[in-house]
């Protein structure tokens, strides 16, 4: 309570047109009151989260982040509960899973923000919820990914038809729709592209399904898997430390994937929560994405070097209804048919 | 006071014990005191959390109206109910595949002359200690189909196409999970065995029989009960554990009982069918423990007295090297091969990069103790919420036991049941319980380590218990009331008579509660809040982004700090400490 008034206090203080700058030092006051914040985030990998937190710490000393790197089902399981028991800790929410926040907004559990730092998000990022209950604040691509020790670059596939092929029987490694939010897109998305069917077949060349899309890119590393389902920026970065994997945009599409982020509504840090909101779409969180090989969502933080961005690829995006009405019966289809 | 307890306690043993409430209450003695004091932390702990599960189950979504709907709900999928079957099998298969493992080491250890038996027992707690899921990570980066250690090294070796080993299957499945829960039954039969004297065995060789026959026909009868006992906890282990078939299944996806219960509380989450999946669990247990007391009151297993009789080493010949050969190889699949290559991932840069100087580094060490903000509290949190659970459980035991032993109030009976009943819930279980029960207000004990001292202190007090247990019925109250009548207090008759006789079997059972504590997961999992996370939580989410090399790191902390405490209980307590039955 004390935080949404506090929170409508800083609104009302920008439409009265009170200095930006005064309103700043009064979240920062009010934060460090807070003392802390806890982030469920699954859109960028523990190492990354951990380093987030401690670049806020440092930019906004005595607040500390408890970050809590969780797949976005689990965040999202764990929100829930939360809720229904009436003991929320979640201060900010960061998964891939735009439903999620959908719903949320729906029923009242988000609280409505104003980072002044959305002002520089790039313009195909602006306006993402006109209400302003959640900001995109992570970007990359679901790709195609294999070995190149075992691949040649000719023989990896070049379409996500491809990946049913018998050549990869025992040899794919996917995520799981029921923990990854990636994963949960992109199978909304083969099944719009090519039905059912796609998975039926899939089935019969015995994927490793890991619990965090993250962890197919481990397995092409060690050699364990040859072709996998993988999100761009955690390949990326594993093949710039010298790992060998390679990367296909798939001529049917990447999977794009906005994450948003959101306060909650009954955040018990609400100040702390605000700051860091507005830290998560500002230029140095977007310099920390960008380094874990994220595609950059603000003008003034380049995309590294090699990372293609959203204009030079043929992405394909799930809309915000196909993810509200499609993800839960595709995770249950998913279940029946790949068991586990 | 005193006079009255006394009283009391002499009427206790003399007349009938069943004395009506209502003349108690008459007659207002302390006991009774005691006996409300004790039941209400009983409730508290173990009443509570059962019966909101059974409620939840009866309930709809929002608690307002009573349905068997959830029941339904439950098992009109081939999905749920094959998830079942798939864990049944498991707990069966990993049973069969310990009674294989652990007997024969067993035997070796306590009845022949096979070498090395101390190297042998230290690897058995060395197995007891390990996290199951720090084993099973270990046994993904060994026996992955691809790019296995083992399986390279057979492609190497034979020219073969593809690996030997498939440890993504449910045969896989079942080896992870048999090779950290044997044990158990190691425990079991072997303190069996050691109390079990030799005249049986003389008089079937005087009759003729050879050592094989003997030992199958008559050494290992006589355990029987034991090995049932060992039996029965390892299928319950297997059935309940809620990592390795996080690690292993879920990849390989095999749907069992304990990820399908995970899978209820995804969204939406319907934590009222999960707690009606949940019952069957519970009914197998209590039928499971049924079949074994049964089977041990229908035959009359004299020989365990423990008394008399003298114990020979049985002279194996060339065939103890053969024993010892087999020991070892079990004891390397569950110790030191994944040790091994935890200790490479820990301490390389890349562990798919294999051995090599310019791949060793200390870094991982580093960002697990100094970077990660919550590692290092994680090490601290799981060490102090087991030793406060230890501590705990241990209190309410032996305050149970004493009264319970010593017949001090009424219905002690049903007090030490319910420190017993425990035993039957498996963690996850107990977890949607203590949630139903603590999490909301009016106590809101969710993400405070409360919530989890409490649930690890249920989980755990049936060992507490049946350590307490023992070591107060092994008293002799004679020796107390010695000092009583030299004219020393009730106190004083604590202080030094009681304490000392039982300070041995209690560090032993504090150790037996606060080692599994450490390791907990199926109960942390869901009780956990961003700043109570324990190491197995750590661990756990650290392996669902396949970070192996931290992942390493962490657990080769868990096991350094594990080792100093054996250590210390093998310099207070003698080098078999807990391979010792309580």
């Amino acid at each position: 309570m004390r935080g949404a008034r506090i929170g409508t206090l800083l609104l009302l203080g920008c439409c009265i047109g009170g200095s930006a700058l005064a309103d700043a030092k009064v979240l920062e006051e009010g934060a460090r009151k807070d003392g802390e914040l806890t982030w469920y985030v699954s859109q960028v990998n523990g190492v990354t989260a951990e380093a987030a937190g401690n670049a806020f710490t440092d930019l906004y000393p005595g607040v500390k982040v408890n970050v809590v790197r969780i797949t976005t089902q689990v965040a999202y399981q764990r929100v829930r509960q939360e809720l229904r028991n009436k003991a929320v800790v979640c201060d900010v929410l960061s998964t891939t899973d735009i439903a999620q926040y959908s719903a949320l907004k729906k029923e009242g559990e988000l609280a409505k923000v104003a980072p002044a730092n959305a002002a520089g998000l790039s313009a195909a990022f602006q306006n993402f919820d006109p209400d302003g209950y959640y900001y995109p604040t992570f970007a990359g691509e679901v790709v195609i990914a294999y070995n190149t020790e075992k691949v040649k670059p000719e023989e990896a596939p070049k379409n996500w038809r491809d990946l049913l092929e018998p050549n990869w029987n025992g040899k794919l490694a996917l995520g799981h729709p029921g923990f990854s939010g990636y994963a949960g897109n992109w199978v909304v998305l083969m099944r719009r592209l090519y039905s059912w069917d796609y998975f039926e077949t899939l089935e019969k060349n015995d994927p490793l399904v890991t619990r965090s899309i993250i962890d197919t890119v481990t397995y092409l590393n060690s050699g364990e898997r040859w072709v996998a389902v993988s999100p761009s920026a955690s390949l990326l970065e594993s093949r710039d430390k010298g790992n060998p994997v390679g990367i296909v945009y798939p001529t049917d599409g990447a999977v794009l994937m906005i994450a948003p982020s959101a306060v909650l509504a009954k955040a018990p840090h609400p100040n702390a929560a605000r700051l860091f909101m507005n830290f998560l779409v500002g230029p140095e969180f977007a310099k920390i994405a960008v380094k874990s090989r994220g595609e950059s969502i603000r003008s003034d933080v380049p995309s590294l070097p090699g990372v293609k961005t959203v204009d030079q690829i043929k992405t394909i995006r799930a809309s915000e209804k196909e993810s509200i009405e499609d993800l839960p019966k595709v995770i249950e289809d998913w279940r029946d048919t790949f068991g586990g | 006071m005193i006079d009255i307890t006394q009283r009391q306690e002499l009427s206790a043993k003399t007349h009938k014990r069943r004395t009506s409430l209502k003349r108690r209450l008459q007659h207002f003695e302390p006991s009774l005191i005691v006996f409300l004091i004790v039941a209400a932390v009983l409730v508290f702990l173990v009443v509570n959390p059962l019966a909101r599960l059974v409620i939840t189950s009866l309930q709809t979504g929002d608690g307002a109206a009573w349905t068997l709907g959830n029941y339904v709900a439950a098992y009109n999928r081939e999905r749920y109910l094959q998830a079942l079957v798939n864990s049944l099998m498991l707990g069966g298969a990993v049973s069969a595949l310990c009674i294989l493992f652990a007997v024969p080491i067993a035997w070796g250890v306590s009845r022949t002359d096979m070498p090395l038996k101390g190297t042998v027992r230290v690897l058995v707690l060395g197995a007891f200690i390990t996290p199951p899921y720090l084993g099973a990570i270990a046994w993904i980066l060994l026996a992955g189909p691809n790019a296995g250690w083992l399986n390279q090294l057979f492609v190497a070796v034979t020219g073969a196409e593809e690996g030997l080993f498939d440890i993504y299957s449910f045969p896989g499945l079942i080896f992870i999970i048999a090779i950290y829960s044997f044990p158990y039954l190691f425990i079991f039969t072997s303190a069996a065995l050691e109390v079990v004297s030799s005249e049986l065995e003389d008089a079937a060789n005087i009759l003729g029989a050879g050592t094989l026959r003997t030992t199958l026909r008559v050494t290992l009868p006589m355990v029987l009960p034991a090995i049932l006992g060992g039996v029965v906890v390892t299928f319950l282990e297997a059935i309940a554990l809620f990592g390795s078939p996080a690690l292993i299944a879920v990849p390989a996806r095999i749907n069992v009982v304990t990820t399908q219960l995970w899978q209820f509380f995804g969204t939406p989450a319907r934590p009222e069918v999960a707690a009606a999946y949940a019952m069957p669990l519970l009914v197998v247990t209590i039928a499971l423990f049924a079949w074994q007391r049964s089977m041990m009151r229908r035959k009359g297993f004299v020989a365990l007295t423990g008394k008399g009789g003298e114990r020979r080493i049985l002279a194996l010949g060339p065939w103890r090297w053969a024993l010892l050969g087999y020991a070892l190889v079990v004891l390397s699949l569950s110790v030191v091969l994944p040790y091994a290559v935890l200790a490479q991932a820990a301490f390389t840069k890349a562990w798919g990069r294999g051995l090599s100087l310019d791949n060793f580094t200390l870094d991982n060490f580093h960002y697990i103790l100094f970077e990660h903000h919550m590692a290092r509290q994680s090490v601290f949190n799981s060490f102090t919420y087991a030793a406060a659970t230890a501590c705990l459980a241990i209190a309410i035991a032996l305050f149970i036991a004493f009264i319970a032993v010593r017949r001090m109030v009424p219905f002690a009976r049903v007090l030490s049941f319910l420190c017993m009943a425990p035993f039957v819930i498996p963690g996850i279980v107990l977890a949607i319980g203590f949630y139903a029960a603590y999490a909301s207000p009016p106590l809101s004990l969710y993400g405070t380590a409360w919530i989890l001292i409490l649930a690890f202190t249920t989980r755990f007090l049936p060992i507490a218990y049946a350590n307490a247990e023992a070591a107060v019925r092994s008293l002799n109250p004679e020796m107390e009331e010695a000092v009583r009548i030299l004219g020393g207090s009730r106190l004083t008759a604590l202080r030094r008579v009681t304490a000392p006789l039982l300070k041995s079997s209690l560090i032993g059972a504090w150790l037996l509660v606060f080692i599994p504590a450490t390791r907990e997961l199926s109960a942390a999992i869901f009780l956990y809040g961003p700043e109570t996370r324990t190491m197995s939580v750590m661990l756990f989410d650290m392996s669902e982004e396949g970070n192996f090399e931290h992942l390493a790191a962490l657990g080769f902390l868990l096991l350094a700090a594990s080792v100093v405490l054996v250590g210390l209980g093998y310099r207070f307590l003698g080098r078999d400490f807990m391979l010792r039955r309580g």
